[in-house]
């Protein structure tokens, strides 16, 4: 329940870089855990019932292999406002199973692509198969941290994504990121979590609660 | 968030909560009200 939408600890003189690596391992643990036992219940919706209370399309969730529905962890919609056009290039940020890119690639269609970034090799693993089981070659999928994007500059016409960026200890440095990656006119349809009121330190630095 | 997408460069910067969002665990949704906590679908553009 980190999501501290108005606080970057890491561009603060006291921040720990120790800090940061144990925060990125128990966001690997915690998206393990749903991958791994997604019948397990979190202290987040998942799944199709997080799907459907956020407004997935049924028709978007019919299509999507039930693993990629399973471990769907967003906490919104960003299709809502993507308006994703024929051929486009997308970047989806925290592909996770790969739901959301799946749905990107459907809009985009075959002239398009769109390409998945996950730091946890395991769902990338899962997301490259539901893309084969899907018959989208228009996505890929590549592992790389948001901080540091894998993708070369003026690349997406669209960059999206789910509930991730709050995960990040340097949150300035992964909306630059996500600048530097859109082509000009290009646009961004994001959702997370913030929060209205200041964190207290012990809240932030818990890993655990920054990783849920 | 706003504003880190505003002195990145992004123009057009807007934001709406989430109206379906919300935690499982009750504790979590208490926290989470106190500390007034949202899913917001954030939507910008690069110039």
């Amino acid at each position: 329940m980190t999501g501290t939408g108005m606080t970057d600890p890491a561009e603060t003189p006291e921040a720990a870089p120790s800090l940061e690596s144990v925060i990125k391992g128990e966001v690997l643990r915690m998206y393990h855990e749903v991958a791994a036992h997604p019948d397990q219940e979190f202290h987040f919706f998942h799944g199709r019932e997080a799907a459907e209370m956020l407004g997935y399309r049924q028709e978007w969730l019919d299509a999507a292999p039930a693993g990629a529905i399973q471990s769907f962890a967003g906490v919104g919609n960003p299709h809502l406002r993507s308006g994703l056009q024929g051929g486009e290039v997308v970047v989806d940020i925290g592909s996770g199973a790969g739901l959301d890119s799946l749905i990107a690639a459907r809009q985009v269609g075959p002239t398009g692509r769109v390409i998945g970034i996950d730091l946890n090799p395991e769902m990338l693993e899962h997301a490259r198969s539901h893309a084969v089981a899907s018959t989208l070659p228009q996505v890929e999928f590549r592992e790389g941290r948001m901080e540091d994007l894998p993708i070369p500059d003026a690349t997406a016409d669209v960059v999206i994504s789910n509930g991730v960026v709050n995960l990040s200890f340097r949150k300035s440095k992964v909306i630059q990121e996500l600048f530097r990656i859109l082509r000009s006119g290009g646009r961004l349809s994001l959702t997370d979590i913030v929060s209205a009121k200041q964190l207290s330190q012990s809240i932030v630095n818990d890993p655990k609660l920054w990783a849920s | 968030m706003f504003t880190l997408f505003e002195r990145a460069g992004f123009v057009r910067v807007r934001s709406s909560v989430v109206p379906g969002f919300r935690f499982r665990k009750g504790s979590t949704r208490d926290a989470a009200e106190a500390y007034g906590v949202k899913a917001v679908l954030f939507t910008a553009s690069k110039p």
